[in-house]
């Protein structure tokens, strides 16, 4: 504008100033932001509110759905019993998995950085359990892995640790083989820390060298302050997906051993699609929406303590 | 020459390491795959021994079958199909976004920022019914429009997310470099800012791919006829638990169904690495 | 003129494409299952059209992938033109008024019934009318491996009693080390055992057992586990659910993991023996129960029925007709539903079914049949959220963590709890 200025006084014409006004940063920001606008409006907002609303109601999925009020937030706070289970599972869940998934994923991300002739390879194997997921495959295998009889048995057996626990049958273990396959998908979690290493500039290493720094000097004076913001956007992810953990407790233990390993979403899934009770189930996505909520408003309060950020 | 040596050791070490690891973890892939060439009454009574007592590709060409009419390579295409359309709408959509989010300060930022995280705390089971119901009023069921459409519209937050995360650690003085040669915010997202989100978006890329390549939901849902489901839906077909499964078959197009998606990640991860090394980013 | 031939010409698409569907009738038809009924089932489809045209968009899905695609499908007011039905769940479609009562096409011979028997079509008769035209029968049966028997000397008959099968498994783990899978997780076992007390589970939606009923029942899994011989909650939970492959039965390294028995229905024999090691021959008896005469009870193993909203009614029953007498369709599908329906379809195949479903079938005629009692009515609203509290209980008695009093106790409490919804 300054430049437009200088040249003259002359108004600039309708498509000069189309053309300004287009590259402003604000309207930049909300023409770029378009598509996310458009799909919220479209997509999200309408399917969002409606089960907001369910929550609110009977519906049986099969009939149209009837007000209710508050009846099924008092039912699910005062008589249910499975929902401060789930609650708990998940809870105890998320809080375990997902430090140490993170902790594994970023450290062998630090030991696949370097580059070897292997190293397509060896990414390749560690991502692999991330790709196969959650299908059938995997849970059958693991309930094979952990069986009386299984391979973890066989092999604690050659150590000389005699153990003839069902793993997935025990009511103090079934949690933790959960928690383990869930550590054992870190793939999606070390690939971004991957990406994310290799944008911190080499010249901060060459610089530190020059310096005189150690290995682990560097380590924790630019490699880690530097991903902190990586570390915290996992963080936030993964936390999400803690507690709206799913697959691995529906298709492998349904809940099982006593409800031990019982997450909040698969009793979700259950009361909607099993007990066709989908306004239930609505309210019990909504409390589970708040208490995500309050958490990831946590995590972001903590941010400007130990998240590094350029510029600040 | 004991430099040489003890480099040597710990070059040794340090593959013998990945590899034991590694070994663990692709484990249960070798023992699909080994599964998938064993008779299929026997998966489950040899389960214990990795290599097939008797080899049989019976459960391929039963596998490749399919179901009724349809055979299983019909079921792989339209995933392909499905999940390549996705996805560039997926990567295209929350990069520009993310820019938006990350470099363009404007009224109600903040507040679309939190809308999107919000949108990914709820549980995706509850919103089937609304979602199919809305789909259904745009006429969209039985197409793979719902699988489709909304991920050109940045509604996956996680990827736009990614990309913020990203745009952030690009240094500002780039685009304030550009800003100043009269290149305008779009210009700067294209020439500056998406030549070094490479990996970003290679990363979004392979995530996006493998999550529409798995994903039976939506089309458990909002496709109705055989011919167009995607592979993960038709893979279910072979377990029922009123009569006798195929697991055999089920295996053997399981270990189809990841080759595609395992050699993307081997050609994508490449790039990956380079993205920012070779762009002579200076600090 | 241009624009009067423009409106024309598309005047006569529009016409072209009216009448060519209107020549061509479309169905909807979805259904569960394997590969093999999927398989068998497009054939009948394929053959259909070729005899009168009318064409056919299938949707088949595994068990549970089903009623959640039916569930949203209903929703949205899209429910297929024909749909296979079980009696887990029709009765809440008729409740809530998705399918088209059949009385009416019945009557005017559209729909062909005068070679099925009058119970066949009961077993489709709720709230006054006909909804769902059963297509196959079976019945419960208690599956076991005849080689343990055999080895260890055991003889057992038909129409056991509780206490005579609770001696029995006692005698099997003794004498094999064999355990018992006592119904651990099939549903219907609870109402088949109450039906011998001369009670009803369910009792027009209402709970029908006493405390002191259900703690009959809870009792038996709290003497197995006394006893050493019940097959429990460990063991399942290293097992992938309801699949026939992992049925202790067939699947398991040691007896200590392994039952002798699995409760199922009848028509599973074919599938468990497929899955069955070599060398292992299965059989089938009744299950127990304290009166297994008033226990037993020949059921539908599916319906199919049409949607209350299809645009097509006449071709639906047209087709379900042709689905059910023609002898051509069923030589195919080889009662792999269920043995037929249609005692002229059953007369016709019958040569044609392997051994095994001949034995089925046998089982169901000759057993079944002369010792059994009414079908209890399908599942009321609610069913399955009670039978999952009974699965649980029995789940935690197995592991020794609740008392059969007490779990008959809770079981009551929270069973009425859901039906008095």
């Amino acid at each position: 504008m300054a430049q437009s200025n200088a040249v003259g006084m002359r108004r600039p014409g309708w498509a000069q100033r189309l053309k300004e006004w287009l590259c402003r940063e604000s309207t930049a920001g909300v023409i770029c932001s378009l598509p996310f606008i458009i799909g919220f409006v479209l997509f999200l907002i309408v399917p969002m509110l409606l089960s907001a609303y369910y929550s609110f109601c009977d519906y049986n999925i099969l009939a149209p759905a009837e007000w209710a009020g508050f009846k099924n937030y008092v039912k699910i706070f005062t008589a249910d019993a499975k929902f401060v289970k789930s609650l708990g599972v998940t809870f105890f869940y998320a809080l375990i998995s997902v430090p140490l998934r993170l902790t594994f994923a970023l450290i062998v991300a630090l030991i696949l950085l370097k580059n070897t002739k292997m190293t397509g390879i060896y990414r390749a194997a560690y991502y692999l359990p991330s790709i196969i997921g959650g299908s059938v495959a995997v849970a059958i295998l693991w309930k094979r892995m952990f069986a009386i009889d299984g391979t973890f048995n066989t092999v604690l057996n050659m150590l000389g640790i005699q153990s003839n626990i069902a793993w997935l049958g025990n009511v103090s273990t079934a949690i933790w083989m959960l928690i383990l396959l869930s550590v054992w998908q870190f793939g999606s979690s070390m690939l971004i820390f991957l990406s994310s290493l290799k944008q911190i500039p080499q010249t901060l290493y060459e610089a530190a060298r020059v310096d005189g720094a150690r290995g682990y000097q560097q380590f924790f004076r630019i490699t880690l302050p530097l991903l902190t913001p990586t570390i915290f956007f996992n963080l936030v992810m993964q936390m999400i997906n803690g507690f709206l953990a799913f697959s691995q407790s529906y298709i492998i233990t349904q809940g099982k051993p006593m409800n031990s390993t019982l997450f909040y979403v698969v009793y979700m899934y259950q009361q909607g699609f099993e007990y066709f009770k989908a306004g239930y189930a609505s309210a019990l996505a909504w409390i589970m929406l708040l208490i995500i909520g309050a958490f990831t408003g946590l995590l972001f309060l903590t941010k400007r303590f130990w998240v590094y950020e350029e510029g600040n | 020459m004991p430099y040489r040596a003890k480099k040597a050791l710990s070059a040794t070490i340090y593959h013998a390491c990945v590899l034991f690891l590694g070994f663990i973890m692709v484990y249960p892939l070798i023992w699909m795959i080994m599964s998938s060439f064993k008779p299929t009454t026997t998966v489950f009574t040899t389960a214990g021994s990795l290599i097939p007592t008797t080899w049989t590709g019976e459960n391929y060409v039963n596998g490749l079958k399919g179901f009724g009419n349809v055979p299983f390579t019909r079921f792989f295409l339209n995933s392909l199909f499905i999940s390549v359309v996705a996805t560039i709408g997926t990567v295209v959509s929350s990069a520009l976004v993310a820019y938006a989010f990350s470099r363009l300060p404007y009224r109600g930022r903040g507040i679309l920022f939190g809308a999107m995280l919000v949108t990914m705390m709820l549980p995706a089971q509850v919103l089937m019914v609304p979602q199919y119901l809305w789909y259904n009023k745009l006429g969209w069921v039985n197409s793979y429009l719902p699988m489709i459409v909304p991920y050109f519209f940045a509604t996956q937050g996680f990827f736009v997310y990614l990309n913020v995360n990203f745009i952030n650690g690009i240094p500002r003085d780039l685009d304030e470099a550009a800003r100043i040669d009269g290149c305008s915010p779009y210009g700067i997202f294209l020439y500056v800012i998406v030549p070094l989100l490479t990996p970003a978006l290679i990363t979004s890329g392979i995530f996006s791919f493998i999550w529409r390549w798995d994903d039976f939901l939506s089309a458990l849902l909002y496709v109705r006829t055989s011919n167009m489901y995607p592979a993960s839906l038709a893979l279910k077909l072979f377990c029922d638990p009123g009569s006798s499964s195929d697991y055999g078959a089920m295996f053997a197009m399981s270990t189809l169904s990841i080759l595609p998606v395992l050699l993307i990640f081997i050609f994508l991860q490449k790039y990956l690495v380079e993205g920012i090394a070779t762009s002579g980013l200076k600090g | 003129m241009k624009k009067l031939s423009l409106v024309l010409a598309l005047a006569l698409t529009l016409c072209m494409l009216c009448s060519s569907a209107l020549a061509e009738t479309h169905l909807n038809v979805a259904w569960w299952g394997n590969q093999t009924r999927n398989e068998r089932t497009q054939q009948v489809l394929d053959l259909y059209t070729q005899e009168t045209g009318t064409t056919f968009d299938v949707t088949m899905n595994s068990f549970g992938d089903y009623w959640t695609t039916m569930a949203t499908a209903s929703a949205g007011g899209q429910l297929p033109d024909v749909m296979q039905h079980s009696t887990a769940y029709i009765q809440q479609y008729v409740d809530n008024g998705l399918l088209l009562d059949l009385t009416p096409y019945m009557e005017s011979g559209a729909l062909d019934v005068s070679n099925i028997g009058e119970s066949v079509i009961d077993l489709g008769r709720m709230s006054g009318g006909v909804y769902g035209l059963c297509v196959g029968t079976n019945s419960m049966a208690c599956l076991y491996n005849k080689t343990i028997l055999d080895n260890a000397g055991i003889e057992i008959h038909d129409l056991m009693t509780m206490d005579e099968f609770m001696a029995l498994c006692k005698e099997i783990y003794e004498k094999t080390g064999y355990k018992t899978d006592l119904g651990f997780g099939t549903e219907s076992y609870l109402n088949y055992v109450m039906r011998g007390l001369g009670k009803s589970l369910f009792a027009d939606g209402q709970l029908g057992i006493t405390v002191e009923d259900a703690e009959y029942f809870f009792g038996l899994y709290e003497q197995g586990t006394k006893e050493g011989w019940l097959l429990g909650g460990d063991v399942f939970a290293s097992l992938v659910a309801g699949s026939v492959e992992q049925n202790p039965m067939v699947y398991g390294s040691s007896p200590d993991t392994m039952s002798w028995c699995a409760f199922n229905w009848s028509n599973q024999l074919v599938a468990m023996q497929a899955a069955a090691p070599e060398g292992v021959e299965l059989a089938l008896t009744t299950q127990p129960s304290p009166d297994p005469v008033k226990s037993g009870f020949v059921a539908c193993s599916m319906y199919f029925s049409v949607s209350a909203k299809t645009a097509e009614p006449d071709a639906s029953i047209a087709f379900l007709n042709y689905f059910v007498n023609s002898v051509e369709a069923n030589k195919i599908m080889l009662g792999e539903r269920g043995i037929p329906v249609s005692s002229v379809v059953g007369d016709a195949i019958a040569g044609d079914l392997d051994p095994l479903t001949q034995q089925v079938v046998a089982f169901v005629n000759n057993v079944i049949v002369p010792n059994s009692s009414a079908t209890p009515a399908a599942d009321p609203d609610g069913a399955s959220e009670v039978y999952a509290t009974c699965r649980e209980l029995v789940e935690q008695i197995s592991y020794g963590a609740i008392s059969a009093a007490d779990a008959a106790q809770q079981f009551v409490e929270t069973a009425s709890e859901i039906l008095a919804r």
